[in-house]
């Protein structure tokens, strides 16, 4: 594969990867904000969606319910803002590095419950999810595809960065003469 | 003109036999009371017996159901009674709010999990199941070592109920899950010793089925008809409260 031919495959897998990995954190965070139980939208279910979410954060065991009921109550508006970063397109090394900080933090949370033997619900994706192994083998495939896209954000960055220098020395000595 | 003749002698006799016969009977029946208490007792115990068990606690109108598959001999399900269920029953169901039920999950790995949930159940049919159900959780540690869980249940309960609970115990004393390995056990295997308690045990089982349940605890949450997603898993009563309060506010 020639070098430009190597960056146009960079640039369509980091345009599919923020797509896809930005889709992923917006349906994450309506799956845990929509009502349950065939309620209708509103403040009220959406309120009662979160605290269920709280239930299954608070059953991985490892903080405080103080601490349980702020992140339940804050990360599905996070995954929508990331959600929505990833889509836009905006400061790509950013958004995904954040995407990709907030996979591994879940992965490594999801391995020590699962290696503990803790029977509970994932809450990845909302309620009724149970964790396992095919749940770790998801998440642990959506951290290797986010540090892939990371990785290809960077290098591409990169590489305008270097076509930008190249230009700007290119077109020095013009402005000199 | 014709007089009315009167007889006392007869009206006399009458009441006389009336008399008798009132004093016959109640005698009668003190004596029959005396002279046969097996057969009272035989009463109390088939209406013991026909009594459906009795596994819930709170206002049965209240909002909020919380049903609870549990198994007696899991560990986070002891703590899940200490730390959560407990605060819950004092609070949320002495309050009107919430409508607890246990249901019987025994896990095939625990070998006394599934006589506890007979003692239980037995437990349950006399109206003691709130006394039995917590000192089944209170001594977990305790009667997991050797299986005595009669000497917890006798201590719960006063020796009259006791006896019951006992006379209900009856066909209950082969443990099935005593020797049996998770991978070799047979489900359909546990009702085929005569123990009529298994029956209300293999109820919940298949209710547990249908929701589905896998694992102990589970706690499945209906309000106003509602049911939300099964639950498994410890949750601290801060959050469990929380969460019926958010439902309360909807």
């Amino acid at each position: 594969m020639t070098a430009e031919g190597r960056t146009t495959f960079r640039r369509i897998f980091l345009l599919v990867g923020r797509l896809a990995l930005g889709a992923m954190f917006l349906f994450a965070a309506y799956a845990k904000l929509k009502p349950q139980a065939a309620m209708p939208w509103s403040v009220g279910s959406v309120r009662t969606s979160l605290s269920m979410f709280a239930m299954q954060v608070d059953s991985y065991q490892m903080l405080s319910p103080g601490a349980v009921s702020l992140a339940a109550h804050s990360l599905p508006f996070v995954e929508l803002a990331v959600g929505l970063w990833l889509l836009t397109g905006l400061w790509l090394r950013f958004s995904t590095s954040i995407t990709t900080l907030l996979l591994a933090g879940f992965f490594a949370l999801m391995v020590r419950t699962y290696s503990l033997g803790l029977e509970i619900n994932c809450g990845c994706f909302g309620p009724g999810e149970q964790l396992g192994k095919k749940s770790l083998l998801r998440d642990g495939s959506l951290l290797a595809f986010s540090i892939a896209v990371t990785i290809c954000a960077f290098l591409t960055r990169k590489k305008r960065g270097e076509s930008v220098t190249s230009v700007s020395v290119a077109s020095e000595p013009q402005r000199a003469n | 003109m014709i007089r009315r003749t009167f007889h006392p002698l007869p009206v006399a006799a009458l009441c006389e036999l009336a008399v008798v016969a009132m004093l016959a009977l109640f005698c009668g029946a003190g004596v029959s009371a005396q002279t046969h208490p097996r057969a009272q007792t035989h009463a109390v115990a088939n209406s013991d017996a026909a009594a459906a068990p009795v596994k819930s606690l709170g206002n049965r109108n209240a909002p909020i159901t919380m049903e609870v598959f549990s198994d007696y001999q899991c560990p986070s399900c002891g703590n899940f009674y200490e730390n959560t269920l407990k605060y819950m029953i004092q609070d949320s169901v002495a309050s009107g709010q919430v409508y607890f039920i246990h249901r019987d999950f025994p896990l095939p790995m625990h070998p006394y999990s599934y006589m506890a949930a007979r003692w239980s159940n037995a437990a349950a049919k006399i109206g003691k199941f709130e006394v039995v159900d917590a000192a089944l959780f209170d001594n977990q540690v305790a009667w997991s070592a050797d299986g005595n869980i009669e000497k917890f249940v006798a201590a719960a309960v006063g020796p009259a109920d006791f006896k019951r609970i006992k006379k209900l115990m009856e066909g209950c004393d082969v443990n099935p899950n005593a020797g049996v390995k998770p991978a070799a056990f047979n489900n359909s295997g546990q009702v085929d010793h005569g123990c009529l308690l298994d029956s209300y045990i293999e109820q919940d089982k298949q209710l547990a089925k249908q929701i589905p349940v896998t694992q102990t605890p589970t706690s499945v949450i209906t309000y106003k008809g509602q049911r939300y997603p099964a639950m498994p898993g410890f949750v601290t009563w801060p959050i469990l409260k929380q969460f019926f309060d958010s439902l309360m506010k909807q």
